[in-house]
């Protein structure tokens, strides 16, 4: 959207809804601070954790995986469309046909993600991740298993069957999501679009309405190297926590950040998946899942009742072919002993992409003149500056 | 009438006596209703190929739809290779608030869809997450061409109704195979009285198990257990105050009595139990009150729950095979009802064995 387009939409929303709390110039600051470049946590100089982030700080840094974004962003007012699908593609070959270990935890179970029964029993992820708003669901999920039919046409008939893993966040604030505006077309594009190397952040795909820590939130990403060896990549769609919660480093930046609030909005939920190329056995995984949780736990959110905390691990490790070729399997998993590095890149790597999230996100008009803003990097800055996270006192 | 477990029958199972509820069909629970819609046909596609539809759905509602209410609820899973939608919710929150919908796998997207719709047109909050259950009728029917319309789930949620549930090949029940014979749908109910007090427990019986495997590839040879079509699924209601540890312990110890059925054969089926309670409704109008209070039935009496779930269970299994009828489908293939005889044959041991 560009600058004029950006006032009028804005100005629109505000007229319809009387909003009194903004004035032509803090649109102009909005506009200001949407066209300024967002940049990512550790663009901003500050470095969570000990651990060195991989080549593109990214979850595609796990060799093989691939992140594609659809992001569907038009309207105003009651009927603004600010919602979007991210695909993860788990490898580069056909998933369908060959399997990587997966577990799921839990954390605060109000929410969706679909594929979860096949996943516990079998250990196996077997189709592409996707995420999108809540009541996009039924949708991706059509989408999803349209394009494995595609791809694997004796899939049901005489092959195995498999449930797509479709999880989702509350969009609402920002979009009209009762009118479920995404399309099986969109859902496809996402897929052919995915791409390794850097990824999209902030309100893109299915973060496009998403808010989190009563700021903008959306997509985010991070990933951390194990000993040269190993890889671990964390990719979120954040949409949880209040403000006042928020920790960066530990320190707690909701409740220094002045000024930018969050009208009228609720935190809601966040998923998280993590992906590593050490091979693990689900159990690990599981274990790896539950480090996940304690990544969430560094920003500061404490899993709100209405929080579908729900989290997805994967390991590249090791590949499990559908088809049998042999009545035995060769199967590699670290030695539990030699695992806690892991552990660590994971709580490391959960925590970044949340705030990648965040920085990465720009401020969105939505829904019924709704307004989320991009966390104020300046203000951020000097927070961190103030307690001695960035510059020479660190 | 019992078939799983014939020594429990003898020794306990007839003490207790259940009879049957009114109407014998889940919807003897107060409040419940049942939607079936069959879809039959025989598609001539673009490429001229015919196409055999033999699927439909089952929509088992556990309350009036148009209120804002949540129940207790709980499953349990053996070896699951199916989908369940809104498990996170049930898993952790322990409740449900949406029908129950038993459908093919390719059709879980579109009811997950109309669900949601279904819920904004009642002028209630919402009804989430939906519950979809996917049972795998591929054998006879064929799934890419079977997709159901918003339109057609929509009106058959809208008509379900507190009949006798109808049992056999229809709704879900159509596509599905057991045993190497028709399966289906089938259902009963038993009351349960406990100091004077009667209870209903109903029950929903899905077939689609123990066949031996219809492929005959090479792999097959090394294969135990490539079925992965095959699933038994359960759906249990009640009246009875439980409260989601007993629903917990009732549905384990329900699908692992079941275990005869499925270990006899050379397959293994997913087995999926839900079991919800009517009783101790909670109300979300306006976010409901603050504490919620329950009467809850003493642990002592999970026993004689149990024996009259495995009871009604028998019966419905029952239903769902022998009302069903022979049927053609997909690739040519037919599956043939299972007689009266050969049901004797398989599941009633005769008195000496029953004393082995």
């Amino acid at each position: 959207m560009d600058r004029r387009n950006f006032i009028k939409t804005a100005a629109a929303s505000l007229s319809i809804f009387g909003c009194l709390n903004f004035n032509e110039e803090s649109i102009l600051q909005e506009v200001k601070e949407r066209l300024s470049q967002r940049k990512r946590i550790r663009d901003l100089g500050i470095k969570l954790g000990d651990m060195e982030p991989g080549p593109h700080n990214a979850i595609t840094d796990v060799r093989g995986i691939k992140v594609g974004h659809f992001t569907k962003s038009h309207g105003s007012g009651s009927n603004a469309v600010r919602t979007g699908v991210t695909v993860i593609l788990p490898h580069s070959d056909n998933i369908y046909e060959n399997n990587l270990f997966a577990s799921y935890f839990n954390l605060n179970g109000w929410g969706e993600m679909t594929g979860i029964v096949s996943i516990t029993h079998t250990g196996k992820l077997q189709t592409p991740i996707f995420l999108t708003g809540t009541y996009n669901v039924g949708i991706v999920y059509d989408a999803a298993l349209e394009y494995l039919k595609r791809e694997n046409p004796e899939m049901g008939d005489s092959e195995r069957m498999v449930f797509p893993v479709v999880a989702e966040c509350f969009d609402d604030f920002l979009s009209d999501t009762r009118a479920r505006q995404i399309s099986k077309q969109e859902v496809f594009e996402a897929i052919e679009k995915a791409s390794d190397g850097l990824v999209e952040e902030g309100a893109v795909g299915g973060g496009t309405g998403m808010t989190a820590f009563g700021f903008k939130g959306g997509i985010g990403t991070s990933s951390r190297k194990v000993d040269g060896k190993y890889m671990v990549g964390v990719l979120v769609m954040a949409n949880t926590g209040s403000r006042n919660e928020l920790r960066i480093d530990g320190v707690p930046v909701g409740k220094e950040i002045k000024g930018f609030r969050y009208e009228r909005g609720k935190p809601k939920s966040i998923i998280l998946i993590a992906a590593t190329d050490a091979p693990l056995l689900p159990f690990q995984l599981k274990k790896m899942a539950k480090r996940v949780a304690m990544g969430l736990a560094q920003t500061g959110a404490i899993s709100h009742t209405g929080s579908g905390d729900i989290i997805l691990s994967f390991s590249t490790g090791n590949i499990i072919p559908r088809r049998k070729s042999s009545l035995f399997h060769r199967l590699k998993s670290i030695n539990d002993f030699w695992i806690t590095p892991l552990y660590q890149a994971t709580v490391e790597a959960t925590h970044e992409a949340i705030l990648n999230a965040l920085t990465k996100a720009e401020t969105t008009i939505g829904k019924d003149g709704n307004i989320a803003y991009g966390i104020p990097l300046d203000q951020l800055e000097s927070i961190m500056k103030k307690y001695r996270r960035i510059g020479e006192n660190q | 009438m019992s078939l799983v477990i014939d020594k429990f029958k003898e020794s306990e199972l007839e003490k207790d006596d259940f009879p049957c509820g009114q109407k014998n069909s889940i919807t003897d629970v107060p409040g419940v209703r049942v939607g079936n819609f069959t879809f039959n046909r025989d598609i001539i596609t673009e490429s001229s190929h015919k196409a055999c539809v033999r699927t439909g759905l089952t929509a088992i509602l556990p309350y009036p739809m148009e209120k804002s209410i949540r129940l207790f609820a709980g499953s349990f899973i053996l070896r699951g290779r199916n989908e369940a939608t809104g498990f996170e919710v049930m898993d952790d929150f322990r409740y449900l608030n949406s029908p129950i919908v038993l459908v093919n796998p390719f059709n879980v997207g579109r009811v997950y869809n109309a669900i949601l719709s279904y819920g904004f047109s009642l002028g209630r909050d919402e009804i989430w997450p939906p519950v979809v259950i996917s049972i795998n009728d591929s054998y006879l029917n064929e799934m890419k061409y079977a997709l159901l319309s918003e339109d057609e789930i929509l009106e058959t949620l809208r008509n379900a109704s507190t009949k006798k549930m109808e049992e056999g090949c229809v709704g879900v029940g159509l596509g599905l195979r057991a045993f190497d014979r028709k399966g289906g749908i089938g259902s009963s109910s038993r009351l349960i009285t406990f100091d004077e007090e009667s209870f209903v427990l109903g029950i929903v019986v899905a077939s689609n198990h123990a066949n031996s495997a219809p492929k005959a590839s090479f792999h097959s040879q090394i294969e135990l257990a490539q079925n992965e079509e095959d699933s038994l699924t359960i759906v249990v209601g009640c009246d009875i105050p439980l409260i989601p540890y007993q629903i917990d312990e009732l549905t384990r110890n329900l699908v692992c009595a079941l275990s005869p059925l499925h270990t006899s054969s050379s397959s293994h089926a997913t087995i999926m139990c839900i079991f919800f309670t009517v009783a101790n409704p909670m109300s979300m109008e306006n976010e409901g009150p603050e504490i919620f209070e329950y009467r809850v039935i003493d642990d002592e009496y999970l026993g004689k729950i149990l024996r009259a779930s495995l009871s009604a269970f028998d019966e419905a299994f029952a239903n769902s095979l022998l009302k069903a009828t022979s049927l053609k489908g997909r690739l040519g293939r037919e599956v043939k009802k299972m007689s009266e005889d050969e049901f004797q044959m398989r599941f009633r041991a005769r008195k000496g064995e029953n004393n082995a």
